[in-house]
């Protein structure tokens, strides 16, 4: 597993990379992009339950991009706290709202409007008072120290610079015996010092 | 990483081909890129 950043990497230029992209992925999910979207890729590709996914609102499951499915690793207790770091147009954020049930709390964090936006409106539609999304930084997560039973991710943490800052974050802000139900895409290799500082590979 | 932060119990439960299909397959499994569910607990 490759964690490692070169420490003189432009991180300005590859986070204004990223959020155009995922500005573009929330604008019109069907447009060209270089990973899977959407229900029926979560469902068939990563195991998602279909019937859960057609349940939400299509707003929120077409902008999908996650890579893996945090809801496997295990389940969410009713009246739990769980974040979402990245929760992007906030699928896996209004599944985990259901899952922890309005006594619960569900906190997506994006450091996109756009997609901010949508996840807002999905939960509003589906009645859930019960679900906050803030704009914040996975360096930086505005969330309270030892305040959290859950923090999920998927497919957002590979996109950081510092992975150790970013994981150092998720331990903050759990609470003692709080869990870490993490997806995300691991390269096998060891790769070179110009791989590594290719901001279109960090991307795409 | 996650142990050296503090984490527990840190087990990789599940792996994805999530390039598999897409215009960066082949990208994919230039460098051994994949999906993975990765399970950890705060002591």
């Amino acid at each position: 597993m490759a964690l490692a950043c070169p420490v003189d990497l432009d991180t300005l230029v590859l986070r204004k990379e990223i959020q155009s992209i995922y500005a573009r992925v929330a604008a019109d999910p069907s447009g060209d992009f270089h990973f899977h979207r959407g229900a029926a890729y979560a469902a068939d590709r990563l195991g998602y339950d279909a019937g859960a996914l057609a349940s939400l609102p299509l707003e929120n499951t077409s902008s999908f991009a996650g890579i893996a499915n945090p809801h496997r690793i295990a389940p969410l207790s009713g009246g739990a706290t769980v974040v979402d770091i990245g929760c992007g147009a906030g699928m896996d954020l209004l599944l985990a709202a259901r899952a922890v049930g309005p006594s619960g709390r569900a906190i997506g964090i994006d450091m996109t409007e756009a997609m901010a936006d949508k996840a807002r409106a999905g939960a509003r539609a589906l009645g859930f008072d019960h679900v906050e999304v803030r704009i914040g930084d996975a360096l930086d997560l505005p969330v309270e120290s030892n305040s959290v039973d859950f923090v999920l991710s998927n497919g957002v943490l590979n996109l950081t610079p510092d992975k150790q800052r970013a994981f150092s974050e998720v331990f903050r802000v759990l609470k003692p015996g709080g869990q870490f139900l993490y997806g995300d895409i691991v390269v096998a290799r060891e790769l070179s010092e110009s791989t590594r500082r290719n901001i279109d590979l960090w991307t795409g | 990483m996650l142990n050296a932060i503090g984490f527990t119990m840190v087990d990789v439960t599940e792996h994805f081909d999530c390039f598999a299909g897409t215009s960066k397959e082949g990208t994919a499994r230039k460098y051994g890129v994949f999906g993975v569910n990765v399970h950890a607990r705060k002591p």
